[in-house]
């Protein structure tokens, strides 16, 4: 087994690695700011997703860069359908009990799921990729989707400007001291429901966005959602909960790990993923990089 | 000459009211994958059997009296389901006949219930060879080449190429679910009888659904086979292409053989590389001169404004294979019907097929055939096609009785 | 008291009578009724008694399913054997899984739960050699006596009837009294010096075995089964049905699995959005019914009661 192959898987896993952490970081930012696990997140990515078709498909009879205004295009959309769930729903159940805020996450999963059929119908939605990204690339005589550069790319945009945000910015400070103490922010006279539509807002809009730049990857197809979820609340588990760093380390381990397990136990390979995911919870309940004190 | 007239009066009046009794509804249910990845064939094939139905009913219904009502229910590609609404479709809506399903393992999971509640069953679009091979049911019957058909048929298309062109090494890759799996099998038992100089390397298994296939395209490649036999679900077949197109997969190693149903080449119009050497199941183009066929594409066009795709041919021929049973029993009684069936010869717009006795399996045929553009058409469809015949491709009738003797 | 031993009275009496006078197809709607109630009074002994909430609980219910089924199809055992095999194999997963589950609390409790209800789900679906994987198994076929619709359903109704007792005299018990103790405030039980821990495993492990013994009497209701069974859409039917009826009530899995089942056989007739539906009353019921339909028949019944002060 040569380098170039070994390489090559190790960039696939990458790219897939980036795909969750993009899925996660909404998911990860969401419960660590406002402790609700968005069981609909993945929906709402594949909403995402879906939106990014539409715009595409309306735009790119007459714009050559159809696909690159489509994808912030469903982030923004998918802010404004997050910001209404947020005003409307989410809203109800901060002060409720663990079961029955995932209850109403899993409530709006299935309402989302069946949102989505009516909407867009059955049929599988395939993005035409345009010219640059119809080939190849050999990075060290591996070969990679163009595309995934893309991807990767955006993935660590995200990641820096979450980053950014979280460390440089007013807000981002914060959001900072919320996950660390609701009380403390409350009491120094910041309005928390404010910060809180805002967080779960930015956490869809980074959902739509990941949707986005889904589209162009294979097609957009029902049930996307729910295989993707789980692999999520893995990487967040992994990872930590409202950490950054831990979940875009989370998702790379997940994603290396699923790539290599396909070469060597392909039927193994979720299986080994839930394996690590359990072992953490036992371990280190609260990831590689949280904090115990969210216990 | 009144009491003449009365009579005559009172056997017109007689004829009248039985004439306005209206003879008994034919419930014919459809239980299809209408969610999962089966969503876009299971429409298709619901729109062949609409029109199927809305002809027959013009015309009067079955036996020229007994209108049809459908049923259709969404068994969402999962066995526990497709029994739970297959049971409601047989207690509650009472239907005599369903038509059933997407996925082979729903198939085989509805078997059972339907001989049980003694219902007919017809598969247009699943086509494991375990909905016929063992378990025999009397009430199920398969209108579509199963998979060991379809198997033998790309196999012998695959072992003439590999003669060509000196293959010497190849590897699968195959969904893994009951379909890709047998399929699979079946190819690699062939392969090995038709070519035994190809050495099959390795095998690959991504799930059903599998959308990323990266690590997949990348480990082929640095295998560096002669040749990939592809048993890929359709729409993972399309993804599969479509992203292995991207790191330049086709111009370094053949892909024969593998499914491309006319739905894909309808939908991947643009993008589905030409020249590729494909297999399918009941392709419009491949029976033009059959008059059935073309009446059957126009009224299909005309009702839906776009060609008829295999699953929707086969939906359409099960109604009418129905029809056919129903009037050779002159009945609509399940056993009596389900009796004319067996072994029948029925004519549909494939041509004049036979009910095999030994399995209720139609011995209709597969076709292989090189992707390539046509004038009249929207959409790349097959040139060069090999239609390799039904009795050509099943399998001999001795091993099935082996198998079912095995089974017991 | 005397309330309470009418109102069961009359509710067997009802289930005793009633699938003699309805069509078919309603009677397999009350053996799925009775399957999913005690499926879902296993789940509320974690729930409602101890206070965590299991978002993996079909694991075992799955498990015992595929024991029944694996049990009839392979080695041809009578149903009768194979229920209490069931209930062991459940148990004996709950043991392992639950081990570890027990040392958490709250959300990580219920992920934990999660992981391990998918891990399951993907080892019967991986082990296609063993179970069939995908495809699941077919031909779970009960003695000829059960094959009628009737009969199974009688059948069913016997093991509820003695599992719900069962449960029952385990949630008044000393031992049910501690769970609600933990419930309330483990760390004061645990200072009282009760082993938290093992109370905790030990109730996991019987509910597991009950929702395996659920599970076997479904395999062979439906004749077949798939590792969809164990996933985590079907570890949230009984988390709904425990809600909709209210957890704080012996009765409450019941009076949700009899309202989901109804509901969900009824609009299942006149549309494919399902799940539009279910996912709207979950949110209006989680909402609005806090201690779910029987704590509003409770509010009801005091309020008719209760003349004056």
């Amino acid at each position: 087994m040569d380098l170039t192959f070994i390489f090559a898987q190790f960039l696939s896993g990458l790219t897939y690695g980036m795909v969750l952490f993009l899925v996660s970081a909404g998911l990860s930012l969401i419960f660590g700011v406002m402790n609700i696990l968005n069981f609909a997140h993945a929906t709402l990515w594949l909403m995402g997703a879906y939106f990014c078709y539409t715009f595409w498909n309306y735009l790119h009879q007459t714009l050559s860069i159809a696909l690159w205004i489509s994808i912030p295009l469903a982030g923004l959309v998918m802010a404004l359908i997050g910001a209404f769930i947020e005003i409307v729903l989410i809203r109800r159940i901060y002060k409720r009990e663990l079961y029955e805020q995932l209850l109403i996450t899993y409530a709006l999963t299935l309402i989302l799921g069946d949102l989505i059929k009516i909407f867009w119908g059955v049929t599988d939605k395939l993005i035409e990729r345009p010219e640059i990204i119809q080939k190849p690339v050999f990075i060290f005589g591996a070969p990679l989707d163009s595309y995934f550069i893309f991807v990767n790319l955006a993935g660590i945009f995200v990641a820096v400007a979450l980053w950014c945000f979280l460390k440089f910015t007013r807000y981002g400070h914060i959001v900072k001291a919320a996950v660390y103490s609701r009380e403390m922010v409350s009491a120094l006279g910041i309005p928390i429901p404010k910060i809180y539509t805002m967080v779960f807002t930015l956490g869809i809009f980074i959902a739509g966005f990941a949707g986005g730049i889904q589209a162009p990857i294979g097609s957009v197809t029902l049930g996307m959602d729910m295989s993707i979820i789980i692999q999520a609340f893995c990487v967040v588990v992994i990872g930590g909960f409202g950490s950054l760093i831990g979940t875009f380390v989370g998702s790379l381990i997940v994603g290396e790990v699923y790539s290599f397990s396909i070469l060597y136990w392909p039927d193994g390979a979720m299986v080994l993923i839930f394996v690590i995911t359990a072992f953490i919870l036992i371990v280190r309940p609260w990831g590689l990089f949280g904090t115990p004190t969210r216990m | 000459m009144r009491k003449a007239l009365c009579m005559v009066l009172g056997l017109f009046i007689f004829f009248m009211a039985s004439k306005s009794y209206s003879a008994e509804e034919y419930h014919l249910g459809v239980a299809l994958s209408f969610t999962g990845t089966g969503a876009l064939y299971s429409a298709e094939q619901m729109e062949g059997i609409q029109l199927a139905v809305d002809e027959i009913n013009a015309k009067g219904g079955f036996l020229g009296n007994h209108k049809i009502k459908l049923f259709s229910v969404d068994t969402q590609t999962k066995p526990d389901v497709a029994v739970r609404v297959v049971k409601d479709l047989i207690l509650r809506d009472k239907v005599k006949a369903l038509i059933a399903d997407y996925s082979s393992a729903n198939a085989v999971a509805i078997k059972p219930i339907a001989k049980e509640y003694k219902v007919l069953h017809i598969a247009a679009m699943s086509n494991s060879e375990n909905i016929t091979k063992v378990n025999y049911s009397p009430y199920t019957f398969q209108v579509c080449p199963n998979s060991y058909m379809q198997a033998k048929a790309s196999a012998i298309a695959i072992a003439k190429m590999a003669k060509e062109k000196g293959w010497k090494t190849y590897v699968t890759i195959a969904s893994d679910y009951e379909w890709g799996r047998s399929t699979q099998a079946e190819a690699v038992k062939f392969l090995k009888e038709l070519a035994p100089q190809l050495k099959l390397l390795k095998e690959f298994w991504p799930r059903l659904g599998e959308t990323q296939f990266t690590s997949y395209i990348t480990s082929i490649m640095a295998l560096k086979p002669d040749f990939v036999y592809g048993s890929l679900a359709s729409k993972d077949n399309v993804a599969w292409m479509e992203q292995a197109k991207a790191y330049g997969f086709f111009d370094k190693i053949p892909y024969p053989g593998s499914l491309i149903s006319v739905t894909e080449l309808m939908l991947e119009a643009k993008t589905l590389p030409r020249g590729i050497i494909g297999l399918t199941r009941a392709p419009f183009f491949a029976h033009l001169n059959n008059k059935m066929m073309v009446d059957f594409v126009n009224n299909y066009k005309a009702k839906y404004n776009k060609y008829p795709s295999d699953w929707a041919v086969m939906g359409y021929d099960a109604v009418y294979a129905l029809k056919q049973g129903i009037e050779k029993a002159k009945t609509i009684d399940t056993e009596k019907v389900k009796d004319a069936m067996k072994g029948m010869t029925v004519e549909l717009t494939r041509g004049k097929l036979k009910f095999r006795e030994i399995d209720n399996q139609l011995r209709c045929s597969s076709y292989i055939g090189v992707v390539g553009d046509d004038p009249k058409y929207p959409f790349p469809i097959y040139k060069n096609i090999i239609e390799v015949k039904g009795e050509d491709s099943e399998r001999p009738e001795k091993e099935i009785i082996e198998a079912r003797k095995a089974e017991k | 008291m005397q309330r309470r031993t009418f109102i069961v009275f009359f509710l067997i009496v009802m289930a005793v009578v009633l699938p003699l006078v309805v069509k078919e197809f309603w009677v397999h709607i009350f053996s799925e009724i009775l399957i999913h109630a005690l499926f879902a009074l296993s789940f509320n002994l974690i729930f409602g008694y101890m206070g965590q909430l299991s978002f993996g609980h079909a694991a075992y219910y799955g498990i015992g399913a595929y024991t029944t089924g694996l049990l009839m199809v392979k080695a041809n055992l009578p149903l009768f054997v194979c229920l209490p095999i069931s209930m062991i194999t459940a148990g004996i997963a709950a043991t392992i899984l639950g081990y570890f589950c027990v040392r958490l609390r709250g959300i990580y409790f219920a992920i934990l739960t999660m992981a391990f209800g998918q891990l399951v789900y993907y080892i019967i679906f991986q082990w296609y050699s063993f179970t069939g994987g995908d495809n699941g198994l077919q031909g779970i076929n009960p003695p000829e006596i059960l094959m009628k619709a009737q009969n199974y359903y009688y059948f069913v109704l016997v093991v509820f009837i003695i599992a719900g007792y069962i449960l029952y005299r385990i949630g008044e018990s000393p031992f049910g009294y501690t769970l609600r103790a933990i419930r309330d405030n483990a760390e004061r039980t645990e200072f009282i010096g009760i082993n938290v821990q093992r109370y905790m495993h030990m109730n996991f492990i019987i509910a597991g075995m009950f929702a395996g013994l659920a599970g076997a009497l479904w395999g062979p209701f439906i004749r077949s089964v798939a590792p969809d069974l164990c996933n985590w859409h079907h570890s949230g039917i009984p988390v709904f049905m425990t809600i909709l009826g209210g957890p704080f009530y012996f009765f409450g899995p019941l009076v949700g699995s009899i309202i989901y089942t109804f509901l969900m056989a009824i609009v299942t007739g006149y549309t494919e959005y399902w799940p539009l539906v279910s996912g709207t009353i979950i949110i209006l019921v989680v909402l609005s019914l806090p201690s779910g339909f029987l704590g509003v028949a409770d509010n009801v019944i005091k309020k008719l009661f209760v003349r004056g002060n």
